[in-house]
């Protein structure tokens, strides 16, 4: 390395080996511009919430005229909340079931079908691919109104479609929300798993299917000892990146159930949400917003383990 | 080094990065297979494209609801009024140019970041790199403040600079992170080869390397793009006037609005949301191809 | 712009005027007495006017009042920012732009619900000394002006009431069973008619009785409160200004709600969807929901979509107690206008306020906009009296009760919509839930402001 010196073109300033910053200070220049927008709309405000957590501010009320500095009992207050363990649990079993089961799982089986069907060249393919993507492009907004209208008690699509076979309407925001909102989730979310999922297919080397092939190896045992271990390092990104954005999903949930009926479907973020902006209590509000961010931590430290134990 | 890629080391060499090898086909299945996989695709299609129904269907409906029914008198009317009284016309022009420039924007910063996180020696980079990625969980509702102190202390509320680098911001830590993933699959010997042809670092990266990435610019464009066209929470708190407004802003006060007390109008929702959603279709349809090579290097470099 | 502070005698005050012969009306309409009092010797300069508009009624008026005020003073320029988003993101965005540094606008139209919390923060001017000058001022009742003081001061300036009416379908009670002419005896008798609603006819919604967050502020002021106070209780005591947790009323009205949720007498619908307000009040307008507890104001909408069929259909009691049948309402002071007290122009400010509560404007915005008007001189404006559903209302109100201008309504109004839904959710009983909204109080606005019965 460190050719950098070459043929003439640089005067070197000493004989000695470039030093770290030499070498890297092209770099350092090439990060700036990302540094300074990180800096001002990430971490200044993350610093910011941080320290508005130890405080009561609020946006009216005496709390905005004169603000204190409270210590840790926003987080107090939070953690004696009855409602943050549902919260948290909400979260939990969203995050499960959209990102883990829903995108992942299913991500992955409409990877394999469609790489299956590229080599059997099965045209209808497209259109299959063509409607995941396009559940994955449009705004958030829409899909929340797409999956009210699916989701409506008298007239909605699924509740029409049951009629058609006899069978009686079914109050799914009433009765079942978690499961609503996170059949809306996926079908939102699942095309970025499928893409991550079709380009690692493409990488496995044809080599050793041929040669798995040729030992008489059938489909699934290709599939198991071959295809699965090719994908883990992958699978561990993509999950750890769905993850951290699952946490942060509340404009579906809350177009869909706004946190309910009750706080069946409050999740972190949507609770965030609206203590912030419904009380103005911004001061708790940044604690809300701190705990998610320390919970997104330990989820990442989870999933790094894992993938470096397995890779 | 996997099958299929060809690299040549030499400064004239046209080089390319992982390339999907060809497929080789299988030949056809059985005809089970074929019954099997169709139904799938036809399961697929169906979840995926169900939603839709409603959109188009109350887009052209005068008296639309939140559920779908079939127009008794299918009408464009809708569409007229979004462009006569909701100034859909302006809130398109202000979206189209928001979002491209952020896509611009975006693309320049984080390629150049995501090449120079890639390249540079630290003993910390990967702490660094799973840092930038974890400052993109920090919530909206929690930085909506702050950042509505910045940006007017800053004089960026109602301003197309404003808008253009708050979304920027917005995707910026993923696509910083999937950006180096991206360099990282981009083997050093060509920088290397240009360097020692006397090259500086600058030139190198445009002429050697950024040609070959083109499929993660790509990516990077893309969901940049996409991700400036959903946009709505930030636009809220940096947007009063009307004339800047984007589509989310004009989507959410239509349906706040619309109708007065007593009802909302659905049919003008659905109508602005079949012009939102069209062009994000095609662009992404078309390019498809890119994406997924995109998205299968990024990864595949960490 | 300097703010001019007025404190001349009277005496020297009239001379100033007589001297600059500036002739100051006090923004009246022609017919009612004008000139030489309440306002400053003379009123220039910029100001900013902000206000969110749904209906799409009040521009024209805010822009007449513009114009006359400019007409009035030539040195004043008036901007007006109309901001068309809901007026629940307009206040966000407002306490957003008041709680930091930088321009604020001189005028701004808000809830008069949120006087308290606004006055303690600081936003906003008290305007005693304007009204106490102010000629129309003595054509508010007192029950009026104490709606918009809190602290022995007065903030705003109101011109629509709120009031609340039970809204009954006569069609749906007829084809129930229960005749056109339907009233309740008392307050569970609304649950009875529900049921029977229920019962014959699968496709009617019998009740909505707004619960939980999305519901807003109508899950307070439209359910719980007055059921809190149909049950004989209230939800602050108003000798030691302590908000009360669990109470006996306060039981029986989550016990209430556990009744109408269980029995499916509400749907399920309020408690999740984002806007239910608007979906509901659709509902009773077109007749798919039998009974409804809303806004005095609601009735207009219906009216302008369909005037036959609302006043044949609509029928408007005002809300039972346990006991006895209708005997009250709860009534608000309306959306109002204040003078921020960052203003750099109250005086223009003022001005501009005293000149778009004119009497004709007030009027004729509360005949569009169907609220019972706040100065009893528009009640007596010809076209206000020739509306039977006006004179309703404002007669309605003589029964209203109203909850106090409190800074702390905000939070506790977030305790009443856990409570209330997670009782309808079914999530907890009604007592464990009366347990929750006192230790819910408590944790919103301290310990020492709670008190239980």
């Amino acid at each position: 390395m460190g050719t950098a010196v070459g043929a003439g073109a640089i005067r070197p300033r000493s004989t000695a080996a470039p030093s770290a910053l030499r070498r890297n200070g092209a770099y350092l220049a090439g990060l700036s511009p990302a540094a300074i927008l990180l800096t001002l709309f990430f971490v200044g405000p993350s610093i910011w919430a941080l320290y508005t957590s130890f405080t009561n501010k609020a946006l009216v009320g005496l709390d905005a005229a004169r603000p204190r500095f409270v210590g840790l009992d926003n987080y107090q207050r939070l953690l004696s909340d009855p409602d943050f363990a549902t919260v948290v649990l909400n979260s939990v079993v969203f995050v499960v079931g959209s990102a883990v089961i829903g995108q992942f799982v299913l991500g992955l089986l409409l990877a394999l079908l469609l790489d299956h069907s590229e080599r059997r060249r099965y045209r209808f393919a497209t259109v299959a691919y063509a409607a995941v993507l396009l559940a994955w492009v449009n705004p958030t907004v829409i899909a929340g109104f797409l999956w009210v209208a699916m989701y409506d008690f008298y007239y909605g699509s699924l509740n029409t479609g049951l009629a058609l076979f006899g069978l009686g309407p079914v109050d799914w925001l009433g009765r079942f929300p978690m499961l609503a909102v996170i059949i809306g989730n996926v079908w939102r979310g699942t095309a970025f798993t499928m893409l991550i999922f079709l380009g690692a297919l493409k990488t496995i080397p044809s080599d050793i299917y041929e040669a798995a092939r040729v030992d008489g190896a059938n489909t699934w045992r290709r599939f198991w000892d071959h295809t699965l271990p090719s994908l883990r390092p992958i699978a561990a990104l993509a999950l750890l990146s769905i993850t951290m954005s699952t946490f942060g999903t509340f404009i579906l949930i809350q177009t869909l159930t706004n946190g309910g009926p009750g706080s069946q479907t409050e999740v972190i973020a949507l609770y965030a949400f609206h203590e912030a902006f419904r009380s103005y209590e911004i001061g708790y509000g940044s604690t809300i917003a701190v705990v998610m961010l320390l919970l997104n931590v330990a989820f990442a430290i989870v999933y790094l383990r894992w993938s470096r134990a397995r890779a | 080094m996997v099958e299929g890629a060809r690299v040549s080391i030499g400064s004239e060499a046209r080089v390319q990065t992982i390339v999907p090898p060809r497929v080789r086909p299988l030949g056809a299945g059985s005809r089970l297979e074929w019954v099997l996989m169709h139904i799938a695709f036809v399961v697929i299609t169906v979840f995926f494209l169900a939603p839709f129904v409603w959109l188009f269907t109350a887009a052209f409906d005068a008296q639309a609801k939140a559920y779908i029914r079939f127009p008794s008198q299918p009408t464009l009317d809708n569409f007229v009024q979004i462009f006569d009284k909701y100034a859909f016309a302006t809130a398109l022009g202000n979206s189209v140019f928001v979002a491209v420039s952020t896509m611009i924007l975006t693309v320049a910063v984080v390629a150049l970041a995501g090449y120079s996180l890639s390249r540079i020696e630290l003993r910390q980079k990967a702490w660094i790199t799973y840092a930038i990625l974890l400052l993109q969980t920090m919530p909206l509702s929690a930085t909506m403040v702050p950042i509505y102190g910045l940006a007017r202390e800053l004089g960026l509320r109602n301003s197309y600079l404003g808008l253009i680098l708050v979304h920027s911001a917005i995707e910026l830590p993923f696509l910083v992170w999937l950006m180096k993933g991206f360099f990282d699959s981009v083997p050093r010997q060509l920088e290397e080869a240009a360097w020692l042809d006397g090259r500086g670092k600058l030139r190198a990266l445009f002429e050697i390397v950024l040609p070959v990435a083109r499929p993660g610019i790509a990516v990077a464009a893309g969901l940049s793009f996409l991700s400036a066209w959903a946009e709505v929470l930030m636009v809220l708190i940096l947007v009063d006037q009307q004339n800047m407004k984007t589509i989310p802003l004009a989507f959410y006060e239509t349906f706040r609005t619309a109708g007065g007390y007593n009802e909302v109008q659905y049919g003008l929702i659905a109508a602005m949301g079949v012009l939102y959603v069209l062009p994000v279709m095609a662009v992404f349809f078309a390019t498809r191809r890119l994406m997924v090579r995109g998205l299968m290097n990024s990864t595949r470099g960490l | 712009m300097e703010e001019r502070k007025v404190s001349l005698s009277r005496r020297a005050f009239l001379q100033a005027m007589a001297a600059t012969g500036v002739v100051v009306a006090c923004g009246t309409s022609p017919s009612t007495a004008p000139s030489g009092s309440a306002k400053p010797a003379t009123v220039s300069g910029t100001v900013t006017v902000s206000y969110p508009d749904e209906l799409g009624a009040k521009p024209k008026y805010v822009e007449k009042a513009a114009a006359d005020l400019k007409a009035k003073y030539s040195g004043v320029d008036v901007k007006i920012d109309l901001q068309k988003i809901a007026s629940g993101d307009y206040y966000t965005k407002l306490l957003l732009a008041l709680s930091g540094g930088g321009d604020v606008p001189d005028v701004i139209h808000v809830g008069g619900d949120r006087i308290g919390e606004l006055a303690d923060a600081g936003y906003i001017e008290p305007l005693d000394k304007y009204v106490s000058q102010w000629e129309d001022w003595k054509n508010y009742p007192q029950a009026v002006k104490d709606g918009v003081s809190y602290q022995g001061k007065v903030w705003a300036i109101p011109y629509g009431l709120d009031m609340r009416w039970l809204y009954i379908r006569r069609d749906v009670m007829d084809k129930a069973g229960l005749g056109a002419d339907w009233t309740p005896k008392n307050v569970d008798d609304i649950l009875t008619a529900a049921k029977a609603v229920k019962d014959k006819n699968a496709t009617s919604i019998p009740y909505a009785l707004y619960a939980g967050v999305g519901a807003d502020t109508g899950t307070a002021n439209h359910s719980f409160v007055p059921l809190v106070w149909a049950y004989g209780g209230d939800i602050i005591d108003k000798t030691s200004g302590k908000w009360i947790g669990e109470s006996p009323a306060v039981k029986k009205a989550l016990d209430y709600y556990q009744r109408a949720y269980s029995g499916g007498l509400s749907p399920k619908e309020i408690l999740t969807t984002t806007k239910p307000w608007t979906s509901m009040r659709e509902k009773e307008g077109n007749g798919q929901l039998a009974l409804l507890f809303e806004g005095g104001w609601v009735y207009g909408g219906w009216q302008s979509s369909n005037k036959a069929e609302t006043e044949k259909n609509v029928h408007y009691v005002l809300h039972p107690t346990s006991a006895a049948g209708p005997s009250f309402t709860i009534g608000g002071p309306g959306t109002v206008w204040f003078v921020t007290s960052k203003s750099k122009n109250k005086d223009a400010a003022w001005a501009f306020i005293a000149q778009w509560n004119n009497k004709d404007t007030v009027a004729k915005l509360n005949i569009e906009d169907p609220h019972p008007v706040a100065r009893s001189d528009s009640a007596d404006v010809a076209e206000f009296k020739a509306q039977p559903y006006l004179v309703d209302s404002t007669k309605a109100l003589e029964k209203a009760r109203f909850i106090p201008t409190d800074a702390n309504y905000g939070k506790v109004i977030g305790a009443i919509q856990k409570a209330t839904g997670s009782v309808a959710a079914g999530e907890m009983s009604a007592d464990d839930a009366a347990k929750r909204y006192t230790d819910d109080l408590k944790r919103a606005i301290g310990a020492d402001k709670v008190i239980t019965q």
